[in-house]
């Protein structure tokens, strides 16, 4: 029995020098020591998350105490594994994210207000708006926009068209063999958005919460989607985001609907080739399609205290201060959040830089509500059934009502 | 980007080295107090096997016992987003859990009845092809022939290769544009396949993906049982001159039946449970493709309905239950091979 007792001393000691050996500099500096962990949605393809991590290591080469761990996750993963995360007690102290998760995240009394983390009047109004819920701004801005735009390669097509009979007229040309007249990405109901507004209609009444999906509106997008689809024929049977990206960028698409935050990464992939535009007119209706704009924003853990919440404050100050702010409008060809940086003669007098901001012009803030979660929830399932042709299109509005309304029951 | 290296290393061991310092000494203390108590204090003749087995014990109640309980008390609270930090419990909202699934859609338009029957379907058709599939090459490969070795290897591939990888190499190769089985068509002259926007199809490619990964397990289960049959009782079969049909019937299948129970038992509730293949095939969250796990996974963590998911899981957890118990009495499982080897003879 000794042995045992004497085995299990000796293993202990083995294990305590083992790991001891790991943590040899973290009780150095235990004192002032801050890790931070910032969890993101941008993506590597477009070289967002490198910009992220290239902000992270200027912030720690500045300031040796705090660690920050950047770790990517996919846009509903983040929103996912930060309520996981927050439950089991152990959340990132903050992310970089899309404007609409501030709906689930303050409905679970998970982040906090940000009007004391920064000076918000440096940031330009529509941004905060987008992540003001009950009268409290919810996110610091970091860059304004995210909204789609219309995308053409100057190749194929020389002057992008204005309306949509323009488009199916243009489209009918170009489409051909393996090459497409447009792509977008057809499973997602925020590409859906835009079309729904040129049709006049909106996914919320007046009141911002009650879902109004079963429209005449709805109907006539969904109908004009299927048009284009099925009868003029300028847009593939099936494209997810990837597939129209990759359309996009291999010539065998014209024209490509896609956000801002992709226009570093075709800037790239096709230099001179690429030329931005607004959605083309509603002919019908005579209005613009008016896609929904917002941001990408900061928002806080509200686990956060002390030498963490101000390591917190300095860097989103730091991110967002005017040189980072122009360095993300070089790098990923994105509107800055940041007035005096919005006001600088680098944007006016970009091309692409011009026709986005002339897009957002027309657009419309995204409502961060929780119930948006449920209308993105209910539009999506229908939104495909109508581009597979498995419901018609006043079927697929009437259920996605009423997958809304019983989605904002169940939240209430 | 940081590449491993040693120092690499030794900060990830730092990072987890506190939490692995805290299990062993609370290990240690609860040794030495169960030999202080058992071994000096009662000099209990089974001092060691219980200091043995005492951590196995506690890790088994921490990490299954209390996560079932946690359940338990989840599917009877209101916890959802709204009420995510101060949920309430009891039997009210526990009857109202219960309720709702029965009562109203579990996602956003498919109630449970529709769901369960697709769950059932989706088991028959892949346990039956399994079983067919892995029977056919188990046959096959139990019989002398060259490069038998080999042919075993490329057999087992797709149960070698991780699920999640597998499935989602085969995602892509359900792409409409891009999918190697779109291409295929197209040289053909065929119309391509909507796998993944269309239901039915996108039911097909799930079910396909999960027949490849599926036969090789039960085809190794079954060779493991088919070499294991001694050759007197088919050199006895051909003395009393009977066919091959007739000794698969009467000496491949009887025997076979000890192993093929516990992995069509296996298979059923692994196949009932399997997430990974109908969650990643089904990219676009067709509901006419989930299953009753993958809708409990949308429910729990894309629809936050924690504690309606709770008892979700609970109906789920009761159908198997059933069905193994049900299934057992049938078959008249043996779990001892001696009886049929015997009834056999």
């Amino acid at each position: 029995m000794k042995r045992v007792l004497l085995f299990i001393v000796v293993l202990l000691v083995c294990m305590t020098t083992a790991f001891a050996g790991g943590q040899k500099e973290a009780p150095a500096k235990a004192a002032e020591a801050v890790k931070l962990a910032l969890w993101t949605q941008e993506g590597e393809s477009e070289g967002a998350f490198q910009f992220v991590v290239s902000l992270a290591e200027a912030f720690q080469a500045a300031h040796a105490n705090v660690t920050i761990e950047v770790l990517n996750k996919e846009t509903e993963a983040l929103r996912e594994d930060f309520q996981t995360a927050s439950l089991a007690g152990d959340p990132p102290a903050f992310v970089w994210t899309v404007n609409d998760h501030a709906g689930p995240f303050t409905t679970a009394n998970l982040i906090m207000p940000v009007e004391s983390l920064a000076d918000l009047s440096k940031y330009v109004e529509g941004a905060l708006g987008a992540v003001t819920i009950n009268g409290k701004v919810w996110g610091v801005p970091i860059s304004s926009g995210n909204h789609l735009m219309l995308l053409y390669n100057k190749d194929l097509i020389a002057t992008p068209p204005a309306t949509t009979d323009d488009l199916i007229k243009v489209g009918k040309q170009l489409t051909k063999g393996d090459t497409y007249g447009i792509v977008w990405n057809q499973m997602e109901p925020f590409w859906l958005v835009p079309w729904l507004g040129g049709f006049g209609g909106q996914v919320f009444d007046k009141d911002g919460v009650t879902p109004t999906l079963n429209t005449k509106a709805m109907v006539d997008t969904l109908r004009f989607l299927q048009e284009l689809k099925f009868t003029q024929k300028i847009m593939p049977a099936e494209s997810d985001y990837g597939t129209a990206d990759t359309l996009f960028k291999e010539g065998k698409a014209a024209m490509l609907i896609n956000g801002d935050w992709s226009l570093g990464d075709y800037k790239n992939t096709m230099g001179a080739r690429l030329g931005v535009a607004r959605i083309p007119k509603i002919s019908s209706t005579g209005k613009w399609p008016a896609p929904y704009t917002s941001g990408k924003y900061f928002m806080v853990s509200n686990k956060v205290t002390g030498a963490k919440l101000d390591a917190v404050k300095e860097f989103i100050a730091f991110a967002t201060n005017q040189a980072n702010q122009l360095a993300m409008v070089e790098k990923l060809t994105r509107l800055p959040a940041l007035k005096t940086a919005l006001d600088t003669d680098r944007i006016k007098n970009d091309p692409i830089l011009k026709s986005s901001s002339d897009q957002m012009v027309v657009g419309t803030g995204m409502p961060p509500v929780i119930e948006m979660r449920c209308n993105w929830d209910a539009m999506k399932p229908e939104l495909i059934a109508a581009l597979s042709k498995t419901k018609t299109p006043e079927d697929a509005a009437a259920a996605m009502q009423k997958a809304a309304e019983a989605c904002v029951k169940t939240i209430k | 980007m940081p590449s491993i290296s040693l120092p690499v290393i030794l900060a990830s061991l730092g990072q987890v080295g506190s939490t692995v310092l805290y299990i062993a000494l609370l290990t240690a203390v609860l040794e030495i107090s169960l030999y202080l108590f058992f071994g000096k204090l009662l000099k209990h003749k089974h001092t060691i096997p219980i200091m043995l087995l005492t951590p196995a014990a506690v890790g088994l109640v921490l990490l299954v016992i209390y996560p079932i309980l946690y359940e338990v008390a989840l599917a009877f609270s209101n916890m959802s987003l709204r009420h995510f930090q101060n949920p309430t419990y009891g039997i009210i909202q526990g009857v109202n859990n219960f309720r709702t699934i029965f009562s109203q859609p579990v996602l956003k338009q498919a109630n449970f009845f529709p769901i369960f029957l697709r769950t059932i379907l989706w088991t028959v058709i892949q346990i039956t092809c399994h079983v067919t599939f892995g029977l056919g090459l188990a046959l096959l490969l139990n019989r002398k022939m060259v490069l038998r070795g080999l042919y075993r290897t490329l057999l087992i591939i797709p149960w070698a290769v991780p699920q999640v990888v597998a499935t989602l190499a085969w995602r892509g190769e359900f792409n409409f544009e891009y999918g190697f089985i779109n291409i295929f068509l197209r040289d053909l002259g065929l119309k391509p396949i909507q796998w993944k926007l269309h239901p039915f199809w996108n039911f097909v490619a799930v079910n396909i993906t999960n027949i490849w990964l599926g036969i090789p397990f039960m085809m190794v289960i079954l060779l493991g049982g088919l070499q294991s049959i001694s050759h007197t009782y088919y050199e006895a079969a051909d003395m009393d001159g009977a066919g091959p049909f007739s000794k698969f019937k009467n000496i491949t299948l009887p025997l076979l039946k000890p192993i093929m129970t516990p992995a069509v038992v296996l298979g059923v509730i692994w196949t009932f449970n399997n997430f990974n293949v109908p969650y990643f095939i089904n990219e676009y969250e067709l509901e006419t493709s989930d299953i009753l796990v993958t809708a409990l996974f949308r429910a729990a963590f894309e629809y936050n309905r924690f504690g309606f998911a709770a008892a979700f899981a609970f109906i789920i957890f009761f159908i198997l239950l059933g069905f193994t118990l049900l299934y057992m009495k049938i078959t008249k499982f043996d779990p001892g091979l001696e009886a049929t080897r015997k009834k056999a003879a």
